[in-house]
């Protein structure tokens, strides 16, 4: 179940950081940026 | 707001930045894993639960289980702390009988931390602080997690939608299953909650527990305050101790364990065991929810407008005179504890347990809870490895 999880997550995060480094507003890319921290977090099994 | 342009230099910054972030909060939350250190009193010996229950071996859940063995025989008593680990006076005072307790007759079986995947966690939504800290007679400070009710969910996760208790087929919220105190008596094959509880009941059983003590708290608001819970089996001995304290000017209130609620300590350690079981409540208002601004100071102090408003409304189960000490609390458990390992020997003689060094309600009201901690050997001694 675990493994399953972290590959989501890392799916996500992966998509993610593909979507910030392609918007063009500054912005959005700051609101990208917030949505990473968790999942960072989660993918590393921290929080 | 203005538009700025992003593009792969400003993403590149902004990785940085949320590296840097996730590596201030990655340390935050592994500190939290970091177990408490205690120093246990001379004549305590040091075990894990998974010696009772070797499926717990070299997981999370093994929980430090401390034994001192008085020089005459009698009974044996387990004072656990530590069930939901936002309910700090439950952990402090176990704390205080294994730094304090010396043991002349009898056994006294302590376990401080005893769901001790909740100390690795908080809940930060609701502002939980992560430490407490107790100023010692030598100056010297000391500091004990402020955890969550529920085992941590990296060990305990998915939660279902219903959690179905396994012995009575009662169903409650899913996130019950993460909760100690809805998971006993255990199962040997179950998750990692079920299998602590388990664990807790073979030691329950092995070492023969006459009677057994599992702390608490809860929010002024809630009816079972400054109480005690008891089975059948420990309503006789329990309602000596209330009179006795009572006489001792610490009102208590004594509820009979509810038969139609399952998984709890009072009601399942009666049921599946031969020990009289006790849950002790005292009133905190840093877990209530009319509270106002939570921090370590509303832990400590128990001081909040809100619950002073509460008070003056008539909303309370507890007497609130604008704080709710975590002094109090610890003083009324260790003095109801005290209180029954009194009169154990006069309900039963052959399970009497002598047990000195413990502070009165009043030492503890008057010194403070740090005065009766022990200073740390080294620091950075490593956690419940002393004694």
């Amino acid at each position: 179940m675990t493994p399953i999880y972290r590959g989501i997550v890392a799916l996500v995060l992966f998509l993610m950081l593909r979507c910030m480094f392609r918007e063009k507003d500054f912005w959005k890319q700051v609101t990208g940026a917030l949505v990473l921290i968790p999942l960072v977090l989660r993918l590393l099994l921290l929080k | 707001m203005k538009i700025l342009r992003g593009t792969p230099v400003t993403a590149l910054v902004l990785l940085v930045l949320v590296g840097a972030v996730s590596f201030l909060a990655a340390r935050e939350f592994l500190a939290m894993r970091v177990p408490d250190v205690v120093v246990p009193a001379p004549g305590y010996e040091t075990h894990l639960l998974s010696e009772w229950e070797p499926s717990l071996k070299g997981t999370p859940a093994d929980t430090p289980v401390y034994i001192q063995a008085g020089s005459e025989p009698g009974g044996t008593v387990l004072v656990m702390g530590g069930t939901h680990p936002n309910e700090p006076s439950s952990s402090l005072t176990a704390v205080l009988f294994l730094e304090r307790a010396r043991v002349n007759r009898g056994r006294l079986v302590v376990i401080p931390f005893a769901n001790i995947m909740g100390f690795s966690h908080n809940d930060p939504q609701e502002a939980s602080p992560q430490r407490l800290h107790f100023t010692l007679a030598d100056g010297s400070v000391r500091t004990f997690k402020y955890g969550s009710r529920a085992t941590n969910p990296i060990h305990a996760w998915p939660a279902p939608d219903v959690y179905i208790h396994p012995q009575s087929g009662q169903e409650l919220s899913g996130k019950e299953k993460s909760n100690l105190n809805r998971a006993h008596p255990g199962t040997p094959d179950g998750d990692l909650t079920s299998r602590l509880a388990y664990g807790l009941r073979q030691l329950i059983v092995k070492e023969k527990i006459d009677l057994a003590f599992d702390l608490h708290e809860a929010s002024p608001e809630y009816p079972v305050v400054n109480a005690m819970v008891a089975h059948e089996r420990s309503m006789e001995l329990a309602a000596m101790v209330v009179m006795e304290l009572e006489g001792a000017g610490i009102p208590m209130r004594l509820e009979p364990s509810p038969k139609n609620l399952r998984g709890l300590t009072h009601r399942e350690w009666g049921d599946f065991t031969e020990t009289m079981p006790i849950l002790l409540e005292t009133a905190n208002p840093s877990q209530g929810r009319l509270r106002g601004r939570t921090d370590e100071d509303l832990v400590l102090t128990g001081r909040d407008k809100c619950y002073t408003k509460a008070a003056a409304l008539g909303r309370l189960f507890v007497p609130y005179d604008g704080s709710q000490s975590i002094e109090l609390r610890v003083a009324r458990h260790t003095a109801t504890v005290k209180t029954f390992l009194d009169m154990l020997g006069l309900f039963d003689e052959a399970k009497e347990v002598d047990v000195e060094g413990i502070p009165t309600y009043e030492e503890l009201l008057g010194q403070g809870y740090g005065a009766f901690l022990t200073p740390l050997p080294l620091k950075d001694a490593s956690p419940g490895s002393q004694g």
